[in-house]
Protein backbone atom coordinates (compact mmCIF):
# COMPACT_ATOMS: atom_id res chain seq x y z
CA UNK A 1 0.00 0.00 0.00
CA UNK A 2 1.18 3.25 -1.06
CA UNK A 3 1.14 6.45 1.77
CA UNK A 4 1.54 4.85 4.85
CA UNK A 5 0.62 6.33 8.04
CA UNK A 6 3.83 8.09 9.73
CA UNK A 7 2.22 8.50 13.28
CA UNK A 8 0.73 3.94 13.14
CA UNK A 9 4.10 3.09 12.64
CA UNK A 10 5.77 5.04 14.97
CA UNK A 11 3.36 4.19 17.77
CA UNK A 12 3.74 0.80 17.41
CA UNK A 13 7.33 0.71 17.09
CA UNK A 14 8.21 -0.92 21.01
CA UNK A 15 6.32 -4.23 19.60
CA UNK A 16 7.83 -3.96 15.74
CA UNK A 17 11.39 -3.39 17.43
CA UNK A 18 11.70 -4.95 20.76
CA UNK A 19 8.36 -7.52 20.73
CA UNK A 20 6.95 -5.43 23.75
CA UNK A 21 4.23 -7.19 25.30
CA UNK A 22 2.05 -6.55 28.26
CA UNK A 23 2.11 -8.43 31.76
CA UNK A 24 -1.23 -7.63 33.81
CA UNK A 25 0.28 -6.88 37.51
CA UNK A 26 -2.76 -8.62 39.32
CA UNK A 27 -3.00 -11.97 37.05
CA UNK A 28 0.26 -12.44 35.55
CA UNK A 29 -1.63 -13.06 32.20
CA UNK A 30 0.95 -11.61 29.37
CA UNK A 31 -0.73 -10.05 25.84
CA UNK A 32 0.80 -9.50 22.49
CA UNK A 33 -0.36 -8.08 21.07
CA UNK A 34 -1.07 -5.32 24.05
CA UNK A 35 -4.14 -4.44 25.59
CA UNK A 36 -5.60 -2.20 27.88
CA UNK A 37 -7.83 -4.37 30.34
CA UNK A 38 -6.69 -7.45 31.30
CA UNK A 39 -9.73 -10.52 31.65
CA UNK A 40 -9.33 -10.72 35.02
CA UNK A 41 -10.75 -7.05 35.23
CA UNK A 42 -7.07 -5.23 36.01
CA UNK A 43 -6.08 -2.26 34.31
CA UNK A 44 -2.67 -2.23 35.39
CA UNK A 45 0.26 -3.90 32.97
CA UNK A 46 4.14 -3.04 32.75
CA UNK A 47 5.57 -3.38 29.60
CA UNK A 48 7.72 -6.68 29.21
CA UNK A 49 10.29 -7.50 26.08
CA UNK A 50 9.36 -11.18 25.02
CA UNK A 51 11.90 -13.17 24.79
CA UNK A 52 14.03 -13.30 21.40
CA UNK A 53 13.73 -16.62 21.02
CA UNK A 54 11.40 -19.63 20.96
CA UNK A 55 9.95 -22.43 18.90
CA UNK A 56 8.13 -22.36 14.95
CA UNK A 57 5.13 -24.50 16.24
CA UNK A 58 2.77 -23.81 12.95
CA UNK A 59 4.09 -21.86 9.08
CA UNK A 60 2.67 -21.97 5.46
CA UNK A 61 4.59 -20.85 2.49
CA UNK A 62 2.63 -17.92 1.04
CA UNK A 63 2.59 -17.59 -2.14
CA UNK A 64 -0.30 -15.15 -2.63
CA UNK A 65 0.52 -11.95 -1.37
CA UNK A 66 0.16 -7.93 -0.85
CA UNK A 67 1.51 -5.53 -2.72
CA UNK A 68 4.25 -4.63 -0.40
CA UNK A 69 5.72 -7.96 -0.44
CA UNK A 70 5.33 -9.04 -4.45
CA UNK A 71 9.38 -8.73 -4.68
CA UNK A 72 9.79 -11.14 -1.26
CA UNK A 73 7.28 -14.13 -2.50
CA UNK A 74 7.04 -16.33 -1.69
CA UNK A 75 6.80 -15.61 2.55
CA UNK A 76 7.35 -18.40 4.78
CA UNK A 77 4.50 -17.04 7.99
CA UNK A 78 4.13 -18.56 11.05
CA UNK A 79 3.71 -19.08 14.34
CA UNK A 80 6.43 -18.74 16.86
CA UNK A 81 6.10 -19.50 20.65
CA UNK A 82 8.12 -17.26 22.42
CA UNK A 83 6.15 -18.27 26.27
CA UNK A 84 3.78 -20.44 27.32
CA UNK A 85 0.89 -19.79 24.81
CA UNK A 86 1.64 -16.57 23.25
CA UNK A 87 2.53 -17.33 19.73
CA UNK A 88 3.84 -14.48 17.91
CA UNK A 89 3.06 -14.32 13.94
CA UNK A 90 5.93 -14.13 11.84
CA UNK A 91 7.91 -13.92 8.65
CA UNK A 92 10.31 -16.90 8.91
CA UNK A 93 13.76 -15.50 7.44
CA UNK A 94 17.18 -16.32 5.91
CA UNK A 95 16.01 -20.21 5.22
CA UNK A 96 14.99 -22.24 2.38
CA UNK A 97 11.07 -23.29 2.70
CA UNK A 98 12.04 -26.92 2.25
CA UNK A 99 14.47 -26.41 5.17
CA UNK A 100 12.10 -25.35 7.74
CA UNK A 101 10.97 -27.74 10.01
CA UNK A 102 8.34 -28.03 12.97
CA UNK A 103 9.45 -27.28 16.59
CA UNK A 104 13.00 -25.49 14.93
CA UNK A 105 14.23 -23.07 17.79
CA UNK A 106 14.15 -20.02 16.38
CA UNK A 107 15.45 -16.53 17.23
CA UNK A 108 14.41 -12.95 16.24
CA UNK A 109 16.20 -10.30 13.61
CA UNK A 110 15.57 -7.08 13.29
CA UNK A 111 14.63 -6.57 9.39
CA UNK A 112 12.61 -4.26 6.81
CA UNK A 113 9.21 -5.29 6.16
CA UNK A 114 8.34 -2.84 3.25
CA UNK A 115 9.16 0.36 1.89
CA UNK A 116 6.71 2.67 1.07
CA UNK A 117 7.43 4.05 -2.53
CA UNK A 118 10.54 5.71 -3.01
CA UNK A 119 9.98 9.02 -0.92
CA UNK A 120 7.83 7.21 2.11
CA UNK A 121 8.83 5.20 4.90
CA UNK A 122 10.60 2.74 5.30
CA UNK A 123 9.37 -0.10 8.35
CA UNK A 124 11.19 -2.33 10.13
CA UNK A 125 10.46 -5.01 12.51
CA UNK A 126 11.52 -8.00 14.19
CA UNK A 127 11.25 -11.62 12.14
CA UNK A 128 12.48 -14.82 13.08
CA UNK A 129 15.53 -17.04 11.96
CA UNK A 130 16.39 -20.72 12.63
CA UNK A 131 18.98 -20.84 15.63
CA UNK A 132 20.88 -24.09 13.91
CA UNK A 133 21.18 -23.85 10.11
CA UNK B 1 -42.46 -10.19 19.33
CA UNK B 2 -42.98 -9.64 15.71
CA UNK B 3 -42.40 -12.34 13.20
CA UNK B 4 -39.66 -11.60 10.44
CA UNK B 5 -40.87 -12.76 6.58
CA UNK B 6 -38.92 -12.48 3.65
CA UNK B 7 -40.97 -10.83 1.45
CA UNK B 8 -38.86 -10.11 -1.84
CA UNK B 9 -35.44 -10.61 -2.71
CA UNK B 10 -33.37 -10.62 -6.02
CA UNK B 11 -30.11 -11.38 -6.74
CA UNK B 12 -27.11 -10.28 -9.53
CA UNK B 13 -25.31 -12.45 -11.26
CA UNK B 14 -21.69 -12.76 -9.77
CA UNK B 15 -18.79 -11.90 -11.86
CA UNK B 16 -16.60 -9.10 -13.27
CA UNK B 17 -19.17 -6.00 -13.68
CA UNK B 18 -16.51 -3.88 -15.38
CA UNK B 19 -19.07 -1.81 -17.02
CA UNK B 20 -21.29 -1.08 -13.54
CA UNK B 21 -20.56 1.45 -10.56
CA UNK B 22 -21.39 -0.30 -6.82
CA UNK B 23 -24.28 1.93 -6.11
CA UNK B 24 -26.05 1.38 -9.45
CA UNK B 25 -25.23 -2.46 -9.29
CA UNK B 26 -26.84 -2.10 -5.71
CA UNK B 27 -29.55 -0.25 -7.27
CA UNK B 28 -30.50 -3.12 -9.59
CA UNK B 29 -31.29 -5.51 -7.51
CA UNK B 30 -32.78 -3.25 -4.69
CA UNK B 31 -35.45 -2.41 -7.41
CA UNK B 32 -36.44 -6.22 -8.60
CA UNK B 33 -36.40 -6.78 -4.72
CA UNK B 34 -38.71 -4.50 -3.82
CA UNK B 35 -41.46 -4.84 -7.06
CA UNK B 36 -41.35 -8.26 -5.64
CA UNK B 37 -42.57 -7.58 -2.21
CA UNK B 38 -44.53 -5.24 -3.21
CA UNK B 39 -44.14 -2.78 -0.46
CA UNK B 40 -42.88 0.61 0.63
CA UNK B 41 -39.70 -0.07 2.95
CA UNK B 42 -39.50 1.99 6.27
CA UNK B 43 -35.39 1.58 5.89
CA UNK B 44 -32.34 0.59 4.05
CA UNK B 45 -29.50 -1.85 5.25
CA UNK B 46 -26.22 -1.47 2.60
CA UNK B 47 -24.30 -4.68 3.84
CA UNK B 48 -20.29 -3.70 2.25
CA UNK B 49 -17.24 -4.84 3.05
CA UNK B 50 -14.84 -2.88 1.50
CA UNK B 51 -17.09 0.10 -0.60
CA UNK B 52 -14.12 2.86 0.61
CA UNK B 53 -11.55 0.80 0.13
CA UNK B 54 -12.03 -1.10 -3.50
CA UNK B 55 -14.66 1.73 -5.07
CA UNK B 56 -13.63 4.65 -3.24
CA UNK B 57 -17.58 5.52 -2.15
CA UNK B 58 -18.34 6.13 1.32
CA UNK B 59 -22.31 6.97 2.03
CA UNK B 60 -23.47 3.90 -0.16
CA UNK B 61 -27.09 4.07 0.88
CA UNK B 62 -27.93 7.22 -0.39
CA UNK B 63 -26.37 6.73 -4.00
CA UNK B 64 -28.60 3.37 -4.13
CA UNK B 65 -31.66 5.53 -3.30
CA UNK B 66 -30.80 8.20 -5.62
CA UNK B 67 -30.27 5.89 -8.21
CA UNK B 68 -33.76 4.60 -7.37
CA UNK B 69 -35.57 7.92 -7.00
CA UNK B 70 -36.59 7.16 -3.48
CA UNK B 71 -36.24 10.08 -1.26
CA UNK B 72 -36.32 10.67 2.71
CA UNK B 73 -35.46 6.95 3.92
CA UNK B 74 -33.09 6.40 6.41
CA UNK B 75 -30.56 3.95 5.50
CA UNK B 76 -27.06 2.91 7.63
CA UNK B 77 -24.17 0.84 6.25
CA UNK B 78 -23.05 -2.38 8.41
CA UNK B 79 -19.50 -3.18 8.17
CA UNK B 80 -18.08 -6.59 9.38
CA UNK B 81 -15.96 -7.75 7.20
CA UNK B 82 -16.72 -10.95 4.97
CA UNK B 83 -19.63 -10.99 7.80
CA UNK B 84 -21.19 -7.93 6.51
CA UNK B 85 -24.45 -9.55 4.67
CA UNK B 86 -25.12 -11.39 7.67
CA UNK B 87 -24.81 -8.49 10.50
CA UNK B 88 -27.19 -6.30 8.54
CA UNK B 89 -29.59 -8.19 7.81
CA UNK B 90 -29.41 -8.78 12.04
CA UNK B 91 -29.48 -4.75 12.24
CA UNK B 92 -32.75 -5.23 9.99
CA UNK B 93 -34.31 -8.11 11.90
CA UNK B 94 -33.87 -6.30 14.75
CA UNK B 95 -35.24 -3.62 13.46
CA UNK B 96 -38.73 -5.34 12.69
CA UNK B 97 -38.55 -7.38 15.72
CA UNK B 98 -38.62 -4.20 18.15
CA UNK B 99 -41.77 -2.54 16.78
CA UNK B 100 -40.21 0.47 15.12
CA UNK B 101 -40.12 -0.54 11.59
CA UNK B 102 -42.53 -2.70 9.61
CA UNK B 103 -40.94 -3.57 6.47
CA UNK B 104 -37.09 -3.09 5.89
CA UNK B 105 -34.73 -3.86 2.89
CA UNK B 106 -31.19 -5.38 2.63
CA UNK B 107 -28.94 -5.08 0.37
CA UNK B 108 -25.38 -6.18 -0.03
CA UNK B 109 -23.11 -5.19 -2.29
CA UNK B 110 -19.09 -5.64 -3.26
CA UNK B 111 -17.05 -4.67 -6.49
CA UNK B 112 -13.26 -6.20 -5.56
CA UNK B 113 -12.31 -6.24 -9.36
CA UNK B 114 -12.51 -2.55 -9.24
CA UNK B 115 -9.09 -3.60 -8.31
CA UNK B 116 -6.12 -5.60 -9.48
CA UNK B 117 -5.95 -9.33 -7.45
CA UNK B 118 -2.38 -8.03 -5.63
CA UNK B 119 -4.30 -5.08 -4.40
CA UNK B 120 -7.25 -7.10 -3.21
CA UNK B 121 -4.59 -9.21 -1.27
CA UNK B 122 -4.18 -5.89 0.70
CA UNK B 123 -8.25 -5.32 1.00
CA UNK B 124 -9.26 -8.42 1.52
CA UNK B 125 -6.46 -8.67 4.64
CA UNK B 126 -7.92 -5.67 6.73
CA UNK B 127 -10.09 -8.38 8.12
CA UNK B 128 -6.73 -9.02 10.14
CA UNK B 129 -5.19 -6.99 12.63
CA UNK B 130 -3.36 -4.29 10.94
CA UNK B 131 -0.86 -3.51 12.97
CA UNK B 132 0.44 -6.73 14.12
CA UNK B 133 -0.92 -9.41 11.22
CA UNK B 134 -1.41 -7.60 8.03
CA UNK B 135 1.55 -5.39 8.56
CA UNK B 136 4.02 -8.55 8.67
CA UNK B 137 2.25 -9.97 5.28
CA UNK B 138 -0.05 -12.27 6.63
CA UNK B 139 -3.45 -12.79 4.84
CA UNK B 140 -6.45 -14.57 5.51
CA UNK B 141 -5.27 -17.37 3.31
CA UNK B 142 -2.06 -17.75 5.40
CA UNK B 143 -4.15 -18.14 8.46
CA UNK B 144 -6.52 -20.83 6.39
CA UNK B 145 -3.45 -22.99 5.77
CA UNK B 146 -2.50 -23.39 8.96
CA UNK B 147 -5.57 -24.23 10.49
CA UNK B 148 -5.93 -26.84 7.38
CA UNK B 149 -2.37 -28.10 8.60
CA UNK B 150 -3.45 -28.72 11.97
CA UNK B 151 -6.77 -29.91 11.16
CA UNK B 152 -4.82 -32.78 8.78
CA UNK B 153 -2.38 -33.92 11.27
CA UNK B 154 -5.06 -34.08 14.47
CA UNK B 155 -7.64 -35.76 12.40
CA UNK B 156 -5.16 -37.82 10.02
CA UNK B 157 -6.26 -36.50 6.99
CA UNK B 158 -4.33 -36.38 3.86
CA UNK B 159 -4.81 -33.18 0.84
CA UNK B 160 -6.19 -35.34 -1.28
CA UNK B 161 -9.12 -35.49 1.64
CA UNK B 162 -9.33 -32.11 1.79
CA UNK B 163 -9.74 -31.61 -2.39
CA UNK B 164 -13.07 -33.45 -1.58
CA UNK B 165 -14.67 -29.67 -0.57
CA UNK B 166 -13.94 -28.06 -4.03
CA UNK B 167 -15.20 -31.11 -5.83
CA UNK B 168 -18.40 -31.10 -3.92
CA UNK B 169 -18.64 -27.35 -4.29
CA UNK B 170 -18.48 -27.39 -7.56
CA UNK B 171 -20.22 -30.22 -8.31
CA UNK B 172 -23.06 -28.08 -6.98
CA UNK B 173 -22.02 -25.33 -8.66
CA UNK B 174 -23.46 -26.96 -12.33
CA UNK B 175 -27.39 -26.56 -11.12
CA UNK B 176 -26.90 -22.79 -9.89
CA UNK B 177 -27.27 -20.35 -12.69
CA UNK B 178 -25.58 -17.34 -10.63
CA UNK B 179 -22.50 -18.86 -9.76
CA UNK B 180 -19.40 -18.11 -11.01
CA UNK B 181 -18.26 -21.74 -12.04
CA UNK B 182 -20.66 -24.01 -13.21
CA UNK B 183 -18.34 -26.45 -14.15
CA UNK B 184 -17.80 -30.33 -12.47
CA UNK B 185 -13.99 -30.36 -10.84
CA UNK B 186 -12.19 -33.40 -11.12
CA UNK B 187 -9.40 -34.82 -8.37
CA UNK B 188 -6.15 -33.91 -10.49
CA UNK B 189 -7.84 -30.70 -11.48
CA UNK B 190 -7.68 -29.92 -7.43
CA UNK B 191 -3.90 -31.52 -7.29
CA UNK B 192 -2.71 -30.03 -10.12
CA UNK B 193 -3.83 -26.61 -9.52
CA UNK B 194 -1.21 -23.94 -8.16
CA UNK B 195 -0.02 -23.95 -5.07
CA UNK B 196 -0.95 -20.52 -3.26
CA UNK B 197 -0.54 -21.13 0.62
CA UNK B 198 0.78 -24.71 1.25
CA UNK B 199 -1.02 -27.18 1.58
CA UNK B 200 -3.75 -24.86 0.00
CA UNK B 201 -3.69 -25.16 -3.99
CA UNK B 202 -6.30 -22.15 -5.83
CA UNK B 203 -8.88 -24.71 -5.54
CA UNK B 204 -9.18 -24.08 -1.91
CA UNK B 205 -9.44 -20.61 -2.08
CA UNK B 206 -13.08 -18.64 -3.20
CA UNK B 207 -12.80 -16.49 -5.76
CA UNK B 208 -13.62 -13.02 -5.15
CA UNK B 209 -16.34 -11.27 -7.09
CA UNK B 210 -18.47 -8.77 -8.03
CA UNK B 211 -22.37 -9.67 -7.09
CA UNK B 212 -24.98 -7.88 -4.83
CA UNK B 213 -27.94 -9.06 -3.39
CA UNK B 214 -31.37 -7.74 -1.98
CA UNK B 215 -33.78 -9.29 0.42
CA UNK B 216 -37.17 -7.29 2.11
CA UNK B 217 -38.40 -8.11 5.36
CA UNK B 218 -41.86 -7.47 6.70
CA UNK B 219 -43.94 -8.13 10.00
CA UNK B 220 -46.20 -8.38 8.05
CA UNK B 221 -47.27 -11.46 5.14
CA UNK B 222 -46.24 -15.15 4.72
CA UNK B 223 -43.85 -16.79 3.39
CA UNK B 224 -40.66 -18.14 4.68
CA UNK B 225 -39.59 -16.38 8.23
CA UNK B 226 -36.22 -15.67 9.88
CA UNK B 227 -36.46 -17.85 12.90
CA UNK B 228 -33.82 -16.67 14.94
CA UNK B 229 -30.56 -15.06 14.52
CA UNK B 230 -27.60 -14.78 16.82
CA UNK B 231 -23.84 -13.20 16.39
CA UNK B 232 -20.59 -13.84 18.51
CA UNK B 233 -17.35 -12.85 18.01
CA UNK B 234 -13.95 -14.46 19.05
CA UNK B 235 -11.59 -11.72 20.50
CA UNK B 236 -8.65 -14.52 21.06
CA UNK B 237 -5.94 -13.13 18.55
CA UNK B 238 -4.73 -16.24 16.14
CA UNK B 239 -1.27 -16.16 17.97
CA UNK B 240 -3.07 -16.77 21.41
CA UNK B 241 -6.14 -19.17 20.28
CA UNK B 242 -5.75 -22.39 22.39
CA UNK B 243 -7.02 -24.80 19.95
CA UNK B 244 -6.75 -24.31 15.40
CA UNK B 245 -9.49 -26.58 14.57
CA UNK B 246 -12.65 -25.13 15.57
CA UNK B 247 -14.62 -22.02 14.84
CA UNK B 248 -15.58 -20.59 18.44
CA UNK B 249 -17.48 -18.22 16.47
CA UNK B 250 -19.14 -20.07 15.07
CA UNK B 251 -20.32 -22.64 17.81
CA UNK B 252 -20.92 -19.85 20.17
CA UNK B 253 -23.49 -18.09 17.48
CA UNK B 254 -24.92 -21.81 16.46
CA UNK B 255 -25.81 -22.37 20.15
CA UNK B 256 -27.78 -19.74 20.84
CA UNK B 257 -29.39 -19.39 16.98
CA UNK B 258 -30.58 -23.28 17.51
CA UNK B 259 -31.65 -22.02 21.17
CA UNK B 260 -33.85 -19.36 20.11
CA UNK B 261 -35.42 -20.77 17.03
CA UNK B 262 -36.54 -23.90 18.89
CA UNK B 263 -34.42 -26.33 16.71
CA UNK B 264 -31.16 -28.81 16.64
CA UNK B 265 -29.17 -29.45 14.49
CA UNK B 266 -30.28 -32.86 13.15
CA UNK B 267 -33.55 -30.34 11.89
CA UNK B 268 -31.16 -28.80 9.45
CA UNK B 269 -32.09 -29.63 5.67
CA UNK B 270 -29.83 -27.20 4.07
CA UNK B 271 -27.32 -24.92 4.74
CA UNK B 272 -25.02 -22.45 3.05
CA UNK B 273 -21.61 -21.92 4.78
CA UNK B 274 -18.82 -19.70 4.71
CA UNK B 275 -16.46 -21.40 2.72
CA UNK B 276 -14.02 -18.83 1.84
CA UNK B 277 -11.48 -21.34 1.88
CA UNK B 278 -11.97 -25.06 2.13
CA UNK B 279 -11.08 -25.89 5.25
CA UNK B 280 -13.55 -22.98 7.04
CA UNK B 281 -16.55 -24.84 4.91
CA UNK B 282 -14.85 -28.27 6.87
CA UNK B 283 -14.94 -26.46 10.34
CA UNK B 284 -18.18 -24.54 10.00
CA UNK B 285 -20.05 -27.63 9.25
CA UNK B 286 -18.35 -29.07 12.45
CA UNK B 287 -18.86 -25.60 14.32
CA UNK B 288 -22.73 -25.74 13.57
CA UNK B 289 -23.04 -29.13 14.64
CA UNK B 290 -23.85 -30.63 11.52
CA UNK B 291 -21.13 -33.12 11.26
CA UNK B 292 -19.54 -34.41 14.65
CA UNK B 293 -15.63 -33.18 15.16
CA UNK B 294 -12.83 -34.24 12.77
CA UNK B 295 -15.73 -36.55 10.55
CA UNK B 296 -16.34 -34.03 7.81
CA UNK B 297 -13.93 -35.42 4.67
CA UNK B 298 -14.72 -39.07 5.97
CA UNK B 299 -18.09 -38.16 5.33
CA UNK B 300 -17.83 -36.43 1.87
CA UNK B 301 -16.41 -39.41 0.58
CA UNK B 302 -19.33 -41.38 0.99
CA UNK B 303 -21.07 -38.76 -1.21
CA UNK B 304 -23.49 -35.93 -1.49
CA UNK B 305 -23.81 -33.56 1.65
CA UNK B 306 -26.75 -30.69 2.30
CA UNK B 307 -24.47 -27.93 2.47
CA UNK B 308 -24.18 -25.03 0.09
CA UNK B 309 -26.43 -25.92 -2.91
CA UNK B 310 -25.10 -22.80 -4.59
CA UNK B 311 -21.50 -24.01 -4.77
CA UNK B 312 -20.42 -22.31 -2.00
CA UNK B 313 -17.12 -19.58 -1.89
CA UNK B 314 -15.55 -21.73 -4.34
CA UNK B 315 -17.79 -22.04 -6.98
CA UNK B 316 -20.96 -19.25 -6.55
CA UNK B 317 -18.24 -17.18 -5.86
CA UNK B 318 -17.05 -15.00 -2.82
CA UNK B 319 -18.90 -11.85 -2.56
CA UNK B 320 -17.38 -10.31 0.64
CA UNK B 321 -20.06 -7.83 2.32
CA UNK B 322 -22.62 -9.29 0.10
CA UNK B 323 -22.49 -12.77 1.03
CA UNK B 324 -24.57 -12.87 3.43
CA UNK B 325 -27.42 -11.82 1.67
CA UNK B 326 -27.14 -13.89 -1.52
CA UNK B 327 -27.21 -17.49 1.52
CA UNK B 328 -30.49 -15.96 2.93
CA UNK B 329 -31.91 -15.78 -0.36
CA UNK B 330 -30.25 -19.22 -1.64
CA UNK B 331 -31.24 -21.11 1.41
CA UNK B 332 -34.90 -19.81 1.02
CA UNK B 333 -35.23 -20.63 -2.03
CA UNK B 334 -33.34 -23.95 -1.51
CA UNK B 335 -36.31 -24.54 1.17
CA UNK B 336 -38.78 -23.32 -1.32
CA UNK B 337 -37.70 -25.24 -4.00
CA UNK B 338 -37.13 -22.04 -6.37
CA UNK B 339 -33.87 -22.10 -8.78
CA UNK B 340 -33.24 -24.93 -6.39
CA UNK B 341 -33.87 -28.59 -6.37
CA UNK B 342 -36.43 -28.07 -3.10
CA UNK B 343 -35.05 -29.50 0.20
CA UNK B 344 -36.91 -32.27 2.02
CA UNK B 345 -37.59 -30.14 5.34
CA UNK B 346 -38.70 -27.21 6.78
CA UNK B 347 -35.43 -25.36 8.14
CA UNK B 348 -32.27 -24.24 6.49
CA UNK B 349 -28.95 -22.01 8.33
CA UNK B 350 -26.83 -19.89 7.01
CA UNK B 351 -23.87 -19.43 8.37
CA UNK B 352 -21.45 -15.94 7.65
CA UNK B 353 -17.89 -15.33 9.23
CA UNK B 354 -16.12 -12.22 9.21
CA UNK B 355 -12.05 -12.70 9.52
CA UNK B 356 -10.49 -15.93 10.49
CA UNK B 357 -12.92 -16.94 13.11
CA UNK B 358 -13.18 -13.53 14.47
CA UNK B 359 -17.29 -12.80 14.31
CA UNK B 360 -19.76 -15.50 13.08
CA UNK B 361 -23.63 -15.03 12.58
CA UNK B 362 -25.83 -17.73 12.23
CA UNK B 363 -29.75 -17.33 11.24
CA UNK B 364 -32.21 -20.24 10.87
CA UNK B 365 -34.82 -19.98 8.28
CA UNK B 366 -37.95 -21.66 8.06
CA UNK B 367 -41.08 -22.30 5.77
Amino acid sequence: MKHESVPIYWRNVPQYYRLVGKRCKKCSKLYYPPVVRCRCGSREFEDVALPHEGKLVEYTVLYQVGTDFLKQKPLIVGLVEVADGVRIPSQIVDVQPEKVTLGMRVEAVFRRVSTDGRHGLVMYGCKFRPVDL
Amino acid sequence: MKNVHIAGGALHVVGRHYDKNIDDMAAVVLDRALAEAGVDIDALYVASSTTELANKQQLLGVYILESLGLDKLPTFRVENGDNSGAAAIAAAYYAIKSGEHHCVAVVGVDKPHDLLSNQQQDVYSTVLDAYFEKYFGFTPLSYAAMMAKAYMKRYEYRYEDLAMWPILMHDHGVSNPNAYFRKRAKLEDVMNSELVSEPLRLYDVGPLVDGAAAVVLCSRGGGPRILSIATASNTTPFGLRTDYVQLYSTMNAAEVAYKKAGITPRDVATAEVHDSFSIFGVLALEGLGLVERGATLRLLKNGDFPVNYSGGFKARGNVMGATGVYQLLEVTWQLEGRGFKRVDGNYGVIHSMGGVDRISTVIVVGV
